[in-house]
């Protein structure tokens, strides 16, 4: 047995480019399929595992894919804004609790999330240096904003303005860093946590400015109706907020209307969450209520479908590989008949010289299996880091 | 091929635990708004005002610490407290906010919204609202900012009744197996705020179309309750009113001829005797904003009570 292995060995060795022509087409055959499951496993496992992990979102109607990518990813893309009455509806049910969420503005590409403390132990965060949000203006860096910005405690992260036309919109604001966050390996890790009230303070629904009943206010009067004073445009709105002028910061307008862009709801049980689903199921409801990895495992459907016709594909083009592969052995067989000949006239039976050009198959076939295997071990070990890598660009 | 579908039966199993641990990592972190101390443990409670902090302590007693943490010298309606302070307050189990717009600070900092406890959103209805406050809005279509909203609500003793009933239903919603106690401790505070509320009615009614004078605009919901006419003017306690200030009260007093002015404290004696020969005695009830130096709300309540009973007895005492 030995002999033959060496035998089939051999003749593989020097005719070494033909041979690693035939493994490569083996491995590739059978590595590309079962390869790419793997791939598409880990990665529907990665992008369900954040929706997984939150149980309702409320936004306005609307695309669900769009809410879901934004509060749970911070997306780029922000969806049709809800208000801050379906917080206040969500705690006025008793049925869970309420995590407004104010993903819209950026800094420097990273998404600036504007939420509450609830936020924070939802999803597990610790504090690695500083401390948490605890006043107006103040932000938090996840760990691999905090590297890319270069920021830690003490430093200062401006938002970046809205768009470069609308000159009249939203102004940066210059914002406090107070605390950096531990590694999530998550969306969290890019993102600026600032408490709601700030990223309205961006938007500008809430600013502080002089008092305009000082006298030294006068030049940002327009006039006065009873007790009602009229501010003009050239009051100086501050967009940095100090222990100076943190006082001076009010709001206009109702709360129950200032913008969102989600509201997370965590209810305490299965009852409760599917009572509060049941709230939102009118027509007439101006907002929409949907459960993350349901519309998760939409988007992964249609990933699936198309790595099925991948699939297909490839395993077409497999057997068409085997095929060929098929071919080229049964034609180097009429071709080496003299060799064969020669074989048997040197002692060789039949059976044995036989073996030797099955041996050459076999080994063919075994280091491609092998190959596929060490490739396909690699991809489930490494895999999803690259899946990670990938999302987060 | 044996050996391969081995492999990959290998790698599917690689995968699941990778999942698994990401999964169970925001998993662990799903639980919002239960309270930081252990069942048995003393529920922790920070409130905004002194009267929340007394009406905690006689419902929860020794199953509650209660912390107020504002200086004694400053009056808790102006103050705010440093990012130290609100880090305090956000590691506690319950925080009890009064409402009314008072304690305006909890607007610029960030708490636990899971753990805070509205005590007077219930009665929203019978807030009382500042008709001479100045607003300001930006341009002539802007939104306004909101004008003032009176927010000494413990003043009218049947809202603070309704108060001190949401922080009992917060404590009992905490620690279920104290409800008995806390019940207990709500029902004698409120015997005790019910029996202010009787004498208070009882004072009134003996004169209830009587003028009365405020030194300052605290006295909504004492007004609004007993349905007092008051009018208010914007007198220190510790500073003398200018000119200007005695020209008005002098306009008020023409068209509402008030024989007693409320005070927050002793005023000086100099203002004291000024408005005495107006035809105005000075008598203090105290907003109990903050702890006094002795005894507690309900004591100061008692005093201000004993004080007003002079007041409308028409014996003036100081």
């Amino acid at each position: 047995m030995k002999q033959v292995v060496y035998v089939a060995w051999r003749y593989l060795a020097y005719h070494r480019w033909k041979t690693i022509t035939l493994v490569g087409a083996i491995t590739l055959i059978v590595y590309l399929p079962i390869g790419l499951r793997v791939l598409v496993d880990q990665s529907s496992r990665q992008l369900t595992a954040r929706a997984d992990a939150t149980p309702l979102l409320i936004g306005a109607k609307g695309s669900p894919l769009e809410l879901v990518l934004n509060t749970l990813y911070f997306g780029s893309d922000h969806p049709a804004l809800t208000r801050y009455s379906e917080a206040m509806r969500v705690t006025e049910s008793g049925l869970g609790t309420p995590i407004p969420m104010y993903v819209r503005f950026r800094a420097r590409g990273h998404p600036i999330v504007g939420t509450t403390l609830d936020y924070f132990d939802f999803r597990g965060l610790e504090v690695a240096a500083g401390r948490n949000l605890a006043m107006l203006g103040e932000c938090v860096l996840g760990s691999r904003a905090a590297e890319a910005l270069g920021a830690g405690p003490g430093d200062n992260v401006v938002s970046s303005t809205e768009s470069v036309f609308d000159i009249a919109g939203v102004y940066p604001l210059k914002m406090r860093v107070v605390g950096v966050l531990d590694f999530a390996d998550s969306a969290d890790d890019d993102a600026i946590f600032v408490d709601v009230k700030t990223a309205w303070v961006i938007q500008g629904l809430v600013h502080g400015h002089q008092d305009l009943n000082r006298p030294e206010a006068a030049a940002g009067v327009l006039g006065r109706e009873g007790n009602r004073v009229i501010a003009n445009a050239s009051v100086v709105q501050y967009n940095e907020i100090t222990e100076e002028n943190l006082e001076s910061f009010h709001f206009h307008g109702d709360l129950s209307d200032y913008p969102l862009t989600a509201v997370l709801a965590v209810p305490p049980d299965q009852k409760a969450s599917a009572l509060l689903q049941g709230r939102y199921q009118s027509d007439e409801d101006l907002a929409q209520i949907v459960t993350p990895v349901a519309v998760m495992e939409d988007l992964l459907g249609t990933i699936l479908t198309v790595e099925r016709f991948v699939v297909a594909g490839a395993v077409i083009v497999g057997l068409a590989t085997l095929a060929t592969a098929a071919l080229v052995f049964l034609l180097s067989l009429r071709l080496r008949r003299r060799e064969r000949l020669t074989l048997f006239k040197i002692g060789g039976s039949r059976l044995a010289v036989a073996s030797v050009m099955a041996s050459e198959v076999v080994v063919v076939l075994a280091s491609g299996a092998l190959l596929a295997a060490g490739l396909t071990l690699l991809t489930s070990r490494f895999g999803s880091l690259a899946i990670r890598a990938l999302l987060r660009t | 091929m044996a050996l391969l579908l081995a492999l990959v039966g290998a790698c599917g199993e690689a995968g699941s635990s990778d999942s698994a641990e990401s999964v169970g990592e925001a998993g662990a972190a799903g639980e919002v708004g239960v309270a930081t101390g252990a069942e048995g443990s003393t529920l922790l409670v920070y409130t905004v005002s002194y009267p929340l902090a007394y009406f905690a302590e006689r419902i929860g007693g020794e199953r509650v610490r209660v912390e107020f943490p504002a200086p004694r010298d400053v009056d808790p309606a102006f103050w705010s407290p440093g990012p130290e302070t609100v880090v305090a307050y956000q590691r506690t189990d319950l925080i009890l906010l009064n409402g009314a717009g008072y304690a305006s600070w909890t607007d610029r900092v960030s708490l636990p919204s899971s753990r805070l406890v509205a005590t007077a959103a219930g009665m929203a209805d019978r807030y009382v609202v500042v008709e001479d406050a100045v607003t300001h809005s930006h341009g002539p279509a802007g939104e306004h900012a909101h004008g003032t909203i009176a927010f000494t609500t413990w003043l009218d003793p049947t809202m603070a009744v309704e108060q001190a009933r949401t922080i009992r239903d917060a404590f009992a919603r905490a620690r279920p197996q104290h409800e008995e106690a806390f019940d207990e401790g709500f029902a004698e505070l409120e015997r005790d705020l019910l029996d202010l509320d009787g004498r208070l009615s009882e004072i009134v009614a003996a004169d209830s179309a009587r003028a009365l004078l405020a030194s300052h605009p605290v006295y909504q919901y004492l007004a609004a309750r007993y349905d007092l006419g008051m009018r208010s003017v914007h007198f220190e306690p510790d500073e003398p009113p200018s000119p200007a200030m005695w020209r008005d009260l002098r306009g008020i007093l023409e068209e509402h001829p008030a024989r007693w002015m409320l005070w927050e404290a002793e005023p000086l004696p100099a203002t004291a005797s000024q408005l005495r020969e107006l035809g105005v005695e000075s008598v203090v009830f105290s907003p109990a904003g903050n702890r006094p130096d002795d005894g507690d709300y309900l004591s100061v309540m008692e005093a201000n009570v004993r004080r007003l009973a002079t007041a409308y007895g028409d014996t003036p005492e100081r």
